[in-house]
């Protein structure tokens, strides 16, 4: 090789070497810093005035979130696609995540995604999911956590009440802003009408969380077990029911309903004692539609109607029927009058669950007219009130023939087939 | 070439050095997969660490990673480095001394803390930057003394003469050291979306700017090296360099693709990531036209590892450029089939090229113990794992995508999963063995057999032919 070919090669070389380094630093200008300029201004145009940050406990708890590797099954990032809107909701806008030191956005999604956390499932069920979640989740692979609680899922350390908090804020931001919040995005975003835009602000709600309770809500009218036909139709049914009993719902209400489920334990109020219960297919229909709001019962809408039936079915089958006395009328009497002065302003007038009183209480009173209570458990309510509830103990001012009595009486609401 | 050229004297290689680089890549290995597998299993078994923090499943996959990333990637391009760099350049490395500085640096200040730490809760929850920040200074600090140790020889050598190793290396130390900060610091500095652009570039220049160019400095210097012939084209290797070191830092966003990332931003990294499957496409026919007459499976067993690791980078990387296109990548983004993506490039294209690299400086070490018969089990063990491994994660992926465009409950998409995730577990089996049985070859055997070896299958050579071959071929090209 001559020496002006070798000049040549080594001149060729730094030119290379030089436009190599651009075009790594291109990189960073048009894949980092440019977007980032972008988002910023996103951030700052479209953000609310003075969204809520995250509080002390809020981010010790985001740490707790990050050493866990929580991201690396829970995405945090609602993607511009109709897949993942009719899943989780709104997608994700830049302001959301200001306060996201660092982000959390993930890459992987084995668990859902929880960047609409926030109000979906109630501080109970997250502490029963978080120390065993299993327990509440029977099909769940995540890992428990039970170093965060003090021996049990009703006793959370200060650890487990940070994280819970932190999944609080998920997503808070922008429900907290809406609508104004939306609005006032959807003027400062300046951006083109394009599909993406349409996505962002067009979203039917900000969180479509098919587990999130709500108090009213539209419910499927299911078919009661007289309207299969077929005993052999009946009988599949029945053990699909079972099935998916066990698989969604015992957890919590336990194979037998009987409320003594692994996840019980840790929930306020218990969950619902099936055994003791007879409940109306309309009941059990809003119930699975809507969840129970305030309580860790979640809604069931993802389930096809068809699964919510066999569902209702299997529920109603867990009902032991006890041959209860029927009443004298004297007792009659008596446990009209004592409902009257005690129980109408939350439990109304026909023994609803529709008082008065109902716009004030976090959870739903009993409906008596969807749900007729044994006299047993009807009195273990009166005597000893109902944990994470308003429904006190009535032991101080009803005696025990009144509290029987009108044990007695809410089961007369029944609706259902006697 | 230059008559003066000081490359026909025998370089000098640290081979110590190369030993213990090697040594701790295998022990990290092992360490690292274990964590996989254990990891795999709580998928199955969620319950199995019994809620013991430091083994919960978050804890775990990100030491696996970063054990894969430095402990086992990084120690093996060490060993290879300590044995390419004096005989490409025919000088030896800067000093031997600060080897074992960067030896001890490396292992006992970046990948060992780092394990504990993460065990003990102090983390990133940044892709591929597990470790916590306080490490990170450890690893820029040990990647300026990598630079120092091995890009003077270069520099000496006069760069007229580089083979196309010679400029991988050169690219993945300066480059690795300029992105490192991208994916560790910068996402702690600026918040949420803004952070994530930059994350996105280094979850792929880990893998473009730091793997994959050691990887491929590797493959081209085994190549020349095992089948004594020169390679197909200097050329196409060169433009093949280029190409890679313009297009793969472009590719990052394509992470985040619907995000609220500007779409030009994204698009952007899309096109670039299906113009990176044309330069593999390059890179790729130029090594197997290379390898012409050698055979798919070839005799030596460090060439069939070097050879097997470029198909697996021909398939890695155009499924790659095929899963950025925005169809592909809205329904397969989030899924196994991206799990089973990672694993194709870690494992299968990287992980053979490392233990290719490795078994032939093996071979080159007089005194190292050598067991051919260990590495044929090895090599066959690990290349059904792979297979079997990336096609049920890329099943499974499918799967859950199907699903997930679906009104189904999510948890179906867990339980769907559920048997690949039992077979993937399963495919742990042959990987373990096989990463067993490579420690195995190279430590058990008779001292000195890695020579038999080269004599048996290409006919025996002195070490220092090699550098002469390599540069003249490089020379006798253009």
């Amino acid at each position: 090789m001559n020496r002006d070919a070798g000049r040549i090669i080594r001149m060729s070389y730094l030119v290379a070497s030089i436009a190599g380094v651009a075009f790594f630093a291109m990189s960073v200008a048009l894949l980092g810093i440019w977007p980032g300029r972008v988002l910023e201004n996103q951030m700052r145009s479209m953000s609310p005035p003075h969204p809520l940050a995250l509080s002390v406990s809020e981010q010790r708890g985001r740490v707790i979130y990050s050493r866990e590797g929580c991201a690396y099954c829970h995405t945090q990032q609602v993607r511009y696609l109709h897949s993942d809107m009719i899943r989780f909701g709104a997608p994700t806008l830049a302001w959301e995540t200001r306060f996201d030191y660092p982000h959390l956005w993930g890459t992987r999604r084995i668990g859902p995604d929880l960047a609409r956390e926030s109000s979906t499932r109630s501080e109970d069920w997250h502490f029963a999911h978080l120390y065993n979640p299993r327990g509440a989740v029977r099909d769940s692979i995540m890992p428990a956590y039970p170093s965060l609680f003090d021996g049990s899922g009703d006793r959370p350390r200060q650890e487990a009440r940070d994280l819970v908090a932190y999944l609080e804020t998920l997503g808070r931001a922008r429900e907290l802003a809406a609508p104004e919040g939306e609005a006032h995005a959807r003027a400062a975003c300046n951006c083109p009408a394009d599909e993406m835009a349409q996505m962002a602000f067009h979203a039917a709600a900000l969180t479509v969380n098919p587990a999130k309770a709500r108090r009213q809500g539209p419910a499927p009218r299911l078919p009661a077990e007289a309207d299969l036909v077929l005993a052999d139709l009946v009988l599949a049914d029945l053990v699909l029911g079972q099935r998916l009993y066990l698989r969604n719902c015992a957890s919590c209400h336990g194979t037998r309903g009987e409320a003594d489920g692994p996840g019980a334990p840790a929930l306020h109020p218990q969950p619902a004692n099936l055994a003791g219960h007879e409940y109306t297919v309309d009941r059990l229909s809003a119930d699975l539609s809507n969840g129970v709001v305030g309580t860790a019962m979640p809604a069931w809408r993802d389930l096809p109607t068809v699964d919510l039936a066999a569902i209702a079915r299997a529920v109603r089958a867990l009902h032991v029927a006890n041959q209860e006395p029927t009443l004298p009328a004297n007792i009659v009497d008596l446990g009209a009058r004592v409902y009257t002065a005690n129980c109408v302003q939350c439990h109304g007038e026909r023994g609803g669950g529709d008082g008065s009183a109902v716009a004030e209480l976090r959870i739903p009173p009993a409906d008596f007219r969807g749900s007729r209570p044994s006299i047993a458990e009807s009195l273990r309510a009166l005597r000893n009130g109902v944990e994470g509830t308003q429904m006190a103990p009535w032991t101080g001012r009803l005696n025990e023939a009144e509290l029987s009595a009108v044990a007695y009486y809410v089961r007369g609401f029944f609706e259902g087939r006697q | 070439m230059n008559e003066n050229s000081s490359v026909t004297a025998a370089p000098t290689v640290e081979t110590r050095l190369v030993y213990a680089h090697g040594l701790a890549a295998i022990v990290t290995l092992l360490i690292s997969v274990t964590f996989g597998i254990v990891a795999s299993v709580e998928m199955l078994a969620p319950d199995l660490a019994g809620g013991a923090p430091w083994l919960s499943w978050g804890r775990l996959r990100y030491d696996h990673t970063q054990g894969i990333l430095f402990g086992w990637l990084g120690n093996a391009f060490f060993a290879f480095l300590y044995h390419a760099v004096p005989l490409l350049t025919g000088r030896p490395v800067t000093s031997a001394r600060l080897g074992r500085w960067m030896f001890g640096l490396w292992n006992f200040a970046v990948v060992a803390p780092g394990w504990v730490l993460v065990l003990a809760g102090f983390s990133q929850p940044l892709e591929w930057a597990e470790f916590p920040i306080v490490i990170d200074a450890f690893v820029v600090l040990a990647l300026v003394l990598a630079i120092v140790q091995f890009l003077p020889p270069f520099f000496w050598r006069g760069l007229e003469d580089l083979y196309v190793s010679s400029w991988y290396v050169i690219g993945a130390l300066v480059f690795t050291l300029l992105a490192y900060p991208m994916g560790n610091f910068v996402p702690e500095l600026v918040p949420g979306a803004r952070g994530a652009a930059f994350s996105g570039l280094w979850i792929h220049d880990a893998i473009g700017l730091f793997v994959t160019p050691l990887a491929l400095a590797i493959i081209y210097f085994v190549i020349p090296a095992a089948t004594r012939r020169p390679i197909f084209s200097h050329f196409l290797s060169m433009l093949g360099f280029w190409l890679l070191f313009f297009l793969y830092p472009l590719n990052g966003t394509h992470h985040y693709v619907f995000s609220v990332i500007p779409m030009s931003a994204q698009i952007g990294a899309i096109t670039a990531s299906a113009l990176l499957g044309v330069d593999v496409i390059i890179v790729v026919a130029n090594l197997l036209l290379s390898l012409r007459g050698s055979g798919v499976f070839p005799r030596d067993v460090a060439l069939r590892f070097a050879a097997m690791s470029t198909i697996f980078y021909l398939v890695v990387s155009i499924q790659g450029s095929v899963q950025a296109q925005m169809s592909v990548n809205q329904a397969v983004h989030f899924s196994d089939w991206v799990i089973g993506h990672s694993h194709l490039a870690m494992l299968g294209f990287a992980t053979f090229a490392a233990a290719g690299g490795l078994a032939h400086v093996w071979q080159r070490i007089p005194w190292a113990r050598y067991n051919p018969r260990a590495l044929e089990w090895s090599y066959w063990l690990l290349f059904a794992g792979v297979i079997l491994m990336v096609t049920d994660l890329t099943i499974a992926g499918l799967v859950e995508a199907r699903l997930w465009q679906s009104t189904a409950p999510w948890l179906d998409s867990v339980r769907a999963a559920r048997p690949y995730w039992v077979i993937r577990s399963g495919s742990a089996i042959p990987i373990g063995a096989g990463f067993i049985l490579l420690l195995v070859g190279l430590t058990t055997g008779r001292r000195g057999a890695g020579l038999e070896s080269i004599e048996q299958t290409v006919g025996l050579e002195p070490v220092r032919e090699i550098a002469p071959r390599l540069a003249s071929a490089a020379s006798g090209a253009l």
